[in-house]
């Protein structure tokens, strides 16, 4: 090899390790910038969460009276985004778990599951609302097979009519049978927290309907929410605590025998 | 071609036409928000469509509007905390009584009127065992009015004798 040669390869070999490094550097300015706003974006989690105080409730139904009616769901049908259940426990050691009618017309008779009850047979009795529980880690989500379910970002799991097939999974899938099918529209339907109005800065149609103070929404990381205060000061509970679902809707008074 | 490629050929046209059908059936805004494929896979657009549902309950403003007489005697009896919805909205009325066409000056979703049946005052004030006795959503705690149905005036409408908006006697 003579000089002449040496040159002509170096200048070649330099040519050709400059254009592959201005070809890998995709990390301009500005990607760099997209990159650190999605990181930055990763939510300080907003998430609405709901308060039941069960000690309160006297099971008028009006929360399910509103709430079918607020979301179209026919009063006639059998199924409710939210419902009221009646649990009485008897000296004997019986208890009678019932929801006529998911309490759309109240409880203004001493009857659970169609038993006539004498009053001094009765230990104790109480009514826990129902709902969906919004739950940070939602079984139902996860088992959807085409995307129609999700979880927003501000922590309301909802349903996409248009695009869910009505396989039934999630419904299934919910540890809280807070899941049914429209009558109407025949997906899968569910407690959406009222979206359409707490996005506006309205409470839930439950929340408003109720007289007695039972139902409460607010923002859970908001330490100004009564919701906050409530979940980091008073003794609260969630449902079935065990399926690792997380709920975001606490209960104040639950019993062992509530399921 | 050889007769193991053929079949193949087959597979790969299958699998391109179901990538050419995604893409007109599969909205554009389809995707996981934030990249979390296990609670946020959703079509984008559908969380404005729940957004955009129809208010329905309007809640003690709107009727105070045309009738600020009944708001103001609510507001200073024990009933304020109840919505003149909760008993004012008919869910199984097929045809509105109300003077002004709420549905079409309000785009008012439901059917108002009167219900002047026992069951309606029972839903709260019914004597139950495990009924709370004690109303706890006032500033202090009342004594919770309950009546037994069965035995207190049987058949004859409360309000012949009880002002609801009062929530005492006439």
């Amino acid at each position: 090899m003579n000089r002449r040669d040496l040159l002509k390869a170096g200048l070649v070999a330099v040519a050709g390790m400059v254009i592959p490094l201005n070809a890998l550097e995709v990390f301009d300015d500005e990607a760099k910038a997209a990159v650190k706003a999605a990181i930055e974006m990763v939510p300080k989690k907003r998430r609405w969460a709901f308060v039941v105080d069960t000690r309160k409730c006297v099971g008028c139904g009006m929360c399910v009276k509103a709430c079918k009616m607020e979301n179209e769901v026919p009063f006639d049908a059998d199924v409710s985004r939210t419902w009221v259940e009646r649990y009485v426990v008897l000296k004997d050691g019986d208890v009678l778990i019932d929801s006529p009618k998911e309490a759309r017309y109240g409880y203004t008779k001493n009857d659970p599951m169609g038993r006539e009850i004498k009053e001094d047979e009765i230990a104790k009795g109480f009514f826990v609302p129902k709902l969906c529980n919004q739950c940070e880690k939602p079984s139902c989500v996860q088992v959807c097979p085409v995307g129609a379910t999700y979880k927003t970002e501000d922590g309301v799991v909802l349903v996409d009519r248009t695009w869910c097939i009505g396989c039934g999974y999630c419904i299934m899938n919910c540890p809280y049978q807070a899941r049914f099918f429209h009558p109407v529209y025949n997906t899968a339907e569910k407690c959406t927290f009222c979206y359409h109005r707490i996005t506006k800065g309205m409470k839930p149609a439950c929340v408003q309907a109720c007289a007695f103070g039972v139902r409460k929404i607010g923002m859970l990381n908001d330490p100004n929410s009564e919701v906050f205060q409530i979940v980091m000061n008073e003794r609260v509970m969630v449902l079935k605590p065990e399926t690792g679902n997380e709920p975001n809707v606490f209960y104040i008074g639950l019993d062992k025998i509530v399921r | 071609m050889g007769h193991a490629w053929r079949p193949l050929a087959v597979a790969f046209a299958f699998i391109l036409l179901i990538l050419i059908v995604r893409i007109f059936v599969v909205p554009s805004d389809f995707m996981a928000k934030n990249g979390d494929y296990k609670y946020q896979w959703h079509r984008v657009s559908n969380e404005k469509d729940w957004k955009d549902f129809p208010v329905g309950y309007r809640g003690r403003e709107f009727c105070g509007q045309c009738h600020p007489d009944k708001l103001e005697a609510i507001n200073k009896s024990k009933h304020r905390k109840v919505e003149c919805e909760n008993c004012h909205v008919l869910p199984e009325a097929k045809k509105s009584t109300h003077p002004v066409n709420l549905q079409k000056s309000y785009k008012y979703k439901f059917i108002i009127g009167i219900n002047k049946t026992r069951h309606l005052c029972l839903r709260c004030h019914q004597k139950l065992p495990y009924r709370p006795s004690v109303y706890r959503n006032f500033a202090k705690p009342v004594e919770f009015k309950m009546q037994d149905g069965e035995k207190h005036n049987p058949g004859m409408p409360c309000i012949t004798c009880h002002d609801v908006h009062k929530a005492s006697f006439k």
